[in-house]
């Protein structure tokens, strides 16, 4: 249990010539979840796209190592194969791509990197199932087209079905609460923590501590213009609400 | 018999068409195969009545004897269509030279009629062209009048044998009297090799409805012309095309839809696929009368490239001589979504298989409008079979949960 699930060294980043990570380290054992919290424009976003390995993102220094494997030489498929999976801020709408299609060829694309067998039609639906019905999402999602006509909070509750369906080693969840209603947050916080484990790490992007209520994170981190200005226990989570991020961008 | 002058790319309507194989092709016409077999395609639609042709000539049929369907001489053909239309649908110009050859050369005519207030019919057309190029051109012709408040549903298949370079000029007649519809269904994939030209001319009554869906996959050069008039109060039309270009492929489609009667409304999308080195072209000329108050357009043209020598053109064209018209259109060429790619590959789909969903998904867009569903299927299978990346891929076509 040596080498940790994801280990960011100095990290830079640009994105269209602006450069957005400034030398930002963070290192995540199997078992944590991290979350990381900060103003807009502080580049959450940013380092959430440059792990999933987004064209127009572009490493300028510094290293990232995924369970001891130089990430940033890896596809961005290659990646997801790999075990790391990103929740996105806004799921885009893929009108004609079965819901279910997806769901397969990517639970299948991660099992065939395991060298596990394809799971079969009937294996899947049994599978779905279960998982939908913990994510309170009826099953005429599964015919429909990727995240069509989905409401916010939909599309949020699907980007964690298929979080789930996949199984990732390191889920990067970006601003998954934001848009949702307290009911829904609730069901997508049930849906992260039932994929906790001491194999998989969780690293929650997030601007409120509303989410951290429910999924009740090992290290707080607060990202100031690129840099990891601060880290502590879930308690500066509950400061950052109450104090706000000054104090924190004066001590930075 | 003087040969009558072809269209070239100088032709206004014509521009992106490959007219090569016509300059070449004999006219005369093809004597076809009597003894072709009928099986190799699809089951026979349930429900529908089915005709088979070999060069445009009758074959045979797959069907109880329906006197609402005639084969007719050519050389009587014209009088008697002419004498059951309201209209002059015989329009000169060298956008209609090929229907005019069609005329003079073709031997045959199917004649749909419904009398008015007659049930509905369902009526599936096969039309094989067997002939190389150099023996002679293949000259389908079918005219339609579908009387007051009839229902009727056309299925066009257009096939080869084989790899033949056939040369193929269809001809197509609609009348749609009040209260009329028409569901029409075109598929042509022919060889890579042969060339297909067809003519469409309609003429849409009052509260008549006109639902035309084209899947374009063969042909070394396919061009498509269609003259929609939509002369009566509250005509509609929608034209759906889709159409996939490979290798040296050229398709090139021309729709002049003209709106005459008021509250007549069109709704007109096309999604292309050029790959490799194919060429599309989708031209949609909207016009609306004077007469034609409160008409109502709606385009939507959209392109895929995905080979590095692809071209495509998708023209929407609007000539409007009132106010109150309610028009609008947009035309897109491009490739393919990056977010939406860069979605699929962080699922872990690698980027062929993402790149041909995307594909498959742009086209469903059109194809997933065709009725009935087994025709919906058919349709489905052998566009994919036409998008090699997306026949690999499992369990995509005809899996609905």
């Amino acid at each position: 249990m040596s080498v940790p699930l994801l280990k960011i060294e100095n990290l830079s980043a640009t994105v269209g010539g602006k450069k957005v990570l400034k030398e930002l380290s963070l290192e995540i054992k199997a078992g944590e979840v991290h979350a990381i919290m900060g103003p807009n424009g502080s580049g959450k976003s940013t380092l959430s796209y440059v792990l999933a390995g987004r064209p127009g993102y572009e490493i300028t220094g510094g290293r990232v190592e995924f369970e001891g494997r130089d990430l940033t030489t890896l596809s961005p498929e290659e990646r997801a194969r790999a075990g790391l999976f990103l929740g996105f801020q806004y799921p885009v709408e893929i009108p004609g791509v079965n819901n279910v299609y997806l769901l397969k060829a990517a639970l299948n694309a991660r099992r065939k990197a395991q060298g596990l067998a394809e799971v079969d039609a009937y294996e899947f639906l049994q599978l779905v199932r279960v998982k939908m019905k913990l994510m309170q999402m009826d099953e005429s999602f599964l015919s429909r087209g990727v995240n069509e006509g989905f409401s916010g909070g939909e599309k949020k509750r699907n980007e964690i079905l298929q979080m789930l369906v996949i199984e990732p080693t390191l889920a990067v969840l970006d601003e998954t609460d934001s848009g949702l209603d307290i009911d829904a947050l609730k069901v997508v916080a049930k849906g992260v923590n039932s994929l906790r484990s001491a194999d998989r790490g969780v690293l929650l992007i997030t601007h409120y501590q509303r989410l951290l209520e429910h999924v009740v994170p090992d290290f707080v981190h607060v990202l100031v213009r690129g840099r990891i200005a601060k880290s502590g226990d879930k308690s500066l989570a509950l400061e950052l609400e109450s104090r706000g991020y000054d104090w924190v961008l004066e001590v930075a | 018999m003087s040969a009558p002058a072809l269209p070239t790319n100088r032709d206004e309507n014509w521009r992106y068409a490959n007219l090569r194989p016509l300059a070449k092709a004999r006219l005369e016409g093809a004597p076809g195969s009597p003894g072709m077999s009928t099986n190799p395609i699809a089951r026979k639609l349930a429900g529908f009545d089915r005709w088979y042709f070999s060069d445009g000539h009758f074959v045979e049929f797959d069907a109880s004897p329906e006197a609402r369907i005639r084969l007719l001489d050519a050389r009587q053909a014209g009088e008697s269509f002419a004498a059951l239309l309201d209209s002059d649908l015989a329009t000169a110009g060298v956008d209609f030279t090929l229907a005019r050859i069609n005329a003079a050369r073709g031997n045959e005519v199917l004649q749909i009629e419904l009398p008015d207030d007659s049930p509905p019919l369902n009526v599936e057309l096969v039309y094989r062209a067997v002939t190389p190029a150099a023996n002679g051109t293949s000259y389908p012709r079918v005219q339609i009048v579908a009387g007051r408040n009839t229902r009727l549903r056309v299925v066009e298949h257009h096939l080869t044998t084989g790899d033949v370079d056939a040369v193929v000029n269809a001809s197509f007649d609609v009348a749609l009297r009040p209260g009329a519809s028409l569901d029409h269904v075109r598929l042509q994939n022919c060889s890579n090799a042969s060339a297909v030209f067809d003519t469409l001319v309609a003429h849409v009554g009052e509260d008549a409805a006109y639902r035309l869906r084209t899947v374009t996959l063969g042909g070394l050069t396919s061009r498509s012309t269609a003259f929609i008039k939509l002369a009566g109060r509250n005509a509609r039309c929608e034209l759906t095309a889709a159409s996939i270009a490979n290798g040296n492929q050229t398709h090139d489609l021309f729709a002049e839809i003209e709106h005459i009667g008021a509250g007549s409304t069109t709704r007109e999308i096309f999604r292309g696929i050029a790959n490799e080195r194919g060429k599309l072209a989708f031209n949609g000329k909207m016009i609306v009368r004077e007469t034609a108050l409160d008409a109502d357009s709606d385009q939507s043209l959209k392109t895929l490239l995905t080979g590095n020598g692809a071209e495509a053109a998708a023209r929407p064209q609007l000539e409007i001589h009132t106010d109150r018209v309610r028009a609008k259109h947009g035309a897109t060429t491009g490739k393919l979504d990056e977010q939406m790619l860069f979605y699929l590959l962080s699922r872990g789909l690698d980027r062929p298989a993402a790149q041909a969903l995307l594909q498959w998904a742009f086209i469903e867009d059109v194809i997933s409008q065709i009725e009935p569903a087994a025709l919906r299927g058919e349709i489905e299978s052998q566009v994919a079979a036409r998008l090699h990346s997306v026949a690999a891929l499992p369990g995509l076509v005809g899996e609905r949960t």
